[in-house]
């Protein structure tokens, strides 16, 4: 009996003990101030880590907090969001921070960034940026110009890529085209040589002369990569003078008449609107397709993994390529289209200062590389371009000589929403509703009437 | 002793005490609802009607209150009329088609064969209600898809040597969304309408075939006549039904292509949740509301429901 209580007492002590010791190794901790961040991503297994950088950028600012003798921690808590694309994602966002339950930092499509700026919904960075040069002074001054409202910066980018016409040379060959004639293509349509008209000319080769089904193939949602075809047809979709949107009737109705032309000579597919984004590309993977009209990542991310093209530069050259987006006519300018994905801050977080901090982390060139590499983006830093891996990733090094003609899509508040009634211009034209000067009077006559100051030439 | 004062005291209690059963009897059996009605019809109407005098957009903001809206609707939107013509031909097709046509003779034939195999029939024909929507419409997908592995496509080619696959949601896409709504409507009237055939004293038949009366001799003078409720309860419900669903198209053709297949209600829903324009949405809503209202009255009036629903001779007290 005495040697039970006394076994009680020894375990209470010890408990008492262990409590205690516990309670002295937390002190410290309690201490600490723990800041949590909210960041909201969409989920997208094209870059897993524009979120992935931030909550590793969230340790070397712990880090660097802790060097400093400061009490607060960061801790970044990734809300995800399953949006298709970043219109609709965007369009939730905004919803979202309408009820006041917005995060503290999101990723966002750069043109996104003024419909949220305009609600006060961004922080507004120029300050900040100009106060952490060592995180955000080396980024391309090019980037930069994708981050601006009217007033000042309201993002900071995170990545950029280059949109193209990805073809097949096998098909080409087979359609008998000469190997010099395929090979010279990309040359000929930086220069201007090579036309819009071209490449339906020889999609339809391929259609006629090959086993191949398709000639041209796009995406099938609302999206910047056929924005190309309307810029290689001159039209900028902004007033430079005024900022509004400009809408050019003319040039609307001739790159409209591209698409047009493309599906009267059955090198589109006049369903290609009603295609699967995933059946289009095991359309042009498998060989299926002429052209794919898409962006440099859709290597990294399906064409090397899912579909095997070949991973060396020297095979993948011998039998695909890409050109930017061809001239209307002869001489005239090519195209092609960034679309940079950017970080913006709430206007409301409680931590602007540790959220830019946390950002400049997240921008480091180690992090942003690995991101750039494992899923072929361009990055954002002219350091990066040393860094070794990414002189690897050669598709990288290639795609970055189309941003000497590269555009952005306009940061009009507005953009997104034209977007989808140029994208409803498209699939009228591809399913035979509408003429080309029918979706030109069609996307003129919407946008008036539903969206504000919209200038019409 | 009591007096004629206290004979009308206990008479007005009684009164009394009959009344108040009779309120509580009303919160009782009605409250519920009444309650619901409320909250599931009558707010949404009225913060419907609130949304459309605003300018409500993306961000879910308001900034004023303007008759904006309305003069969309009847000013500047050049698509409406477009969408209103399909979505009678949406109605009026699938409802005279499939939901009392087809639903009738799915119910007249399933009751004039075995009674197990009509029962077969009728549990095959329920399946595309049973099944969830997404699953029902991807089966549609597979169905449909314009390649050489559509199911549509592998009959036609392989059993009646078409050449080239066809390509229906984009060359019948009207005719494809009324099949799909029709297959899942037919059952609805198929079970009202069998319930009612059921219904009708079997001698009534014997009594016909004594006379020499045929098989459509019988649908015609003894079946039908006795389903001139259902058919008008049917009719009604499901018009109001078909003008306000959607989801079937979405998941089908997206209300593609271009405006081709965009029913009122799936353009009051692209307009609102894929454009963000709220508040415009919430006014086209307005008009749904009011075009269903009015057709129930309509409908409410053609068929002389009210004869329907009088009151019954038997009183149980």
């Amino acid at each position: 009996m005495i040697h039970w209580k006394i076994g009680t007492a020894a375990l209470l002590s010890a408990a008492l003990a262990a409590g205690s010791a516990a309670f002295l190794a937390a002190t410290p901790l309690l201490a600490q101030e723990t800041v949590k961040l909210e960041l909201w991503s969409r989920q997208d297994p094209s870059g897993p880590l524009r979120p992935g950088n931030v909550v590793k950028a969230a340790e070397r600012l712990n880090k660097e907090l802790e060097a400093e003798g400061s009490p607060k921690r960061v801790e970044v808590a990734v809300r995800e969001s399953p949006a298709k694309g970043f219109d609709d994602d965007a369009l939730q966002l905004l919803k979202v921070f309408g009820i006041g339950e917005g995060p503290d930092i999101f990723i966002a499509a750069h043109e996104w960034i003024c419909a949220f700026q305009e609600d006060g919904f961004a922080l507004k960075l120029d300050d900040y940026i100009a106060k952490y040069p060592q995180h955000f002074g080396t980024i391309f001054p090019s980037l930069w110009s994708s981050a601006k409202c009217p007033d000042g910066t309201y993002a900071i980018p995170q990545d950029a890529e280059a949109r193209m016409f990805f073809y097949n040379k096998k098909l080409l060959r087979e359609a008998g085209y000469e190997a010099a004639f395929v090979d010279a293509m990309p040359e000929r349509a930086l220069s201007g040589d090579l036309t819009m008209d071209e490449v339906l000319e020889i999609g339809k080769a391929v259609v006629d002369k090959t086993k191949a089904q398709y000639g041209v193939l796009h995406r099938p949602n609302k999206g910047p990569d056929y924005i190309m075809v309307f810029n290689a047809y001159g039209n900028d979709f902004v007033d430079p003078a005024t900022g509004k949107l400009l809408l050019e009737r003319d040039k609307l109705a001739a790159a409209f008449g591209w698409f047009e032309r493309g599906v009267k000579e059955g090198v589109i597919p006049a369903n290609n609107t009603a295609m699967e984004f995933d059946a289009l590309r095991k359309e042009f993977y498998t060989g299926n397709a002429a052209f794919w009209m898409y962006g440099i990542w859709d290597l990294g991310s399906v064409g090397f993994p899912t579909y095997g093209l070949p991973q060396d530069e020297k095979a993948f050259f011998a039998d695909w390529g890409w050109i930017a987006g061809p001239a209307p006519e002869k001489g005239g300018s090519p195209v092609s289209l960034t679309h940079p994905i950017v970080y913006v801050i709430a206007a409301d977080t409680k931590e602007p200062e540790l959220a830019v901090r946390l950002l400049g982390h997240a921008s480091a060139a180690d992090l942003n590389t690995d991101h750039a590499v494992t899923t072929t983006h361009l990055g954002i830093k002219p350091e990066q371009l040393e860094d070794p891996r990414y002189a690897e990733a050669w598709p990288l090094a290639k795609a970055t000589e189309l941003l000497k003609i590269t555009k952005f899509l306009p940061n009009n508040s507005q953009f997104g929403d034209l977007n989808g009634i140029i994208y409803a211009g498209i699939q009228g034209i591809e399913s035979g509703r509408l003429s080309a000067e029918e979706a030109a009077d069609f996307v003129i006559e919407e946008a008036s009437a539903s969206l504000e100051d919209v200038i019409v030439k | 002793m009591t007096t004629t004062a206290d004979e009308l005291t206990i008479e007005r209690r009684g009164h009394a005490r009959s009344a108040a059963r009779r309120r509580t009897n009303f919160v009782i059996f009605l409250g519920p609802a009444i309650v619901l009605t409320v909250l599931f019809f009558v707010v949404p109407v009225i913060i419907d009607i609130a949304v459309s005098f605003t300018d409500l957009s993306r961000s879910l903001r308001i900034s004023e209150f303007t008759t904006e809206q309305y003069e969309k609707v009847f000013r500047t939107d050049r698509r409406l009329s477009q969408v209103i013509t399909l979505t009678f031909i949406y109605v009026f097709g699938t409802l005279a088609i499939f939901n009392v046509t087809f639903g009738l003779i799915l119910a007249i034939t399933t009751t004039a064969i075995r009674k197990v195999s009509g029962s077969f029939f009728r549990g095959v024909w329920l399946l595309p209600r049973m099944s969830p929507s997404v699953l029902y419409i991807l089966l549609w997908l597979w169905a449909v898809s314009p390649t050489e592995a559509g199911l549509v496509n592998q009959v036609l080619m392989q059993a009646f040597g078409l050449d080239a696959p066809l390509d229906l949601l984009t060359s019948a896409p009207i005719a494809l969304i009324i099949i799909s709504n029709g297959f899942i409507g037919a059952s609805m009237g198929m079970i009202i309408f069998t319930a009612a055939i059921r219904g009708i004293p079997e001698h009534l038949f014997h009594a016909a075939a004594v006379d020499g009366a045929g098989t459509f001799a019988k649908v015609r003078f003894i079946t039908l006549p006795a389903l001139r409720w259902p058919i008008s309860f049917v009719t009604i419900y499901q018009t109001l039904s078909l003008l306000v669903s959607f989801e079937y198209i979405l998941l089908l053709t997206k209300g593609g292509p271009f405006y081709d297949t965009t029913v009122y209600a799936l353009y009051v829903y692209r307009r609102a949740f894929e454009s963000g324009q709220y508040g415009y949405g919430a006014a086209l809503a307005l008009f749904l509301i009011v075009i269903g209202v009015v057709v129930a009255l309509i409908g409410w009036r053609f068929f002389d429901m009210e004869r329907l629903l009088q009151r019954p001779r038997i009183e149980v007290h």
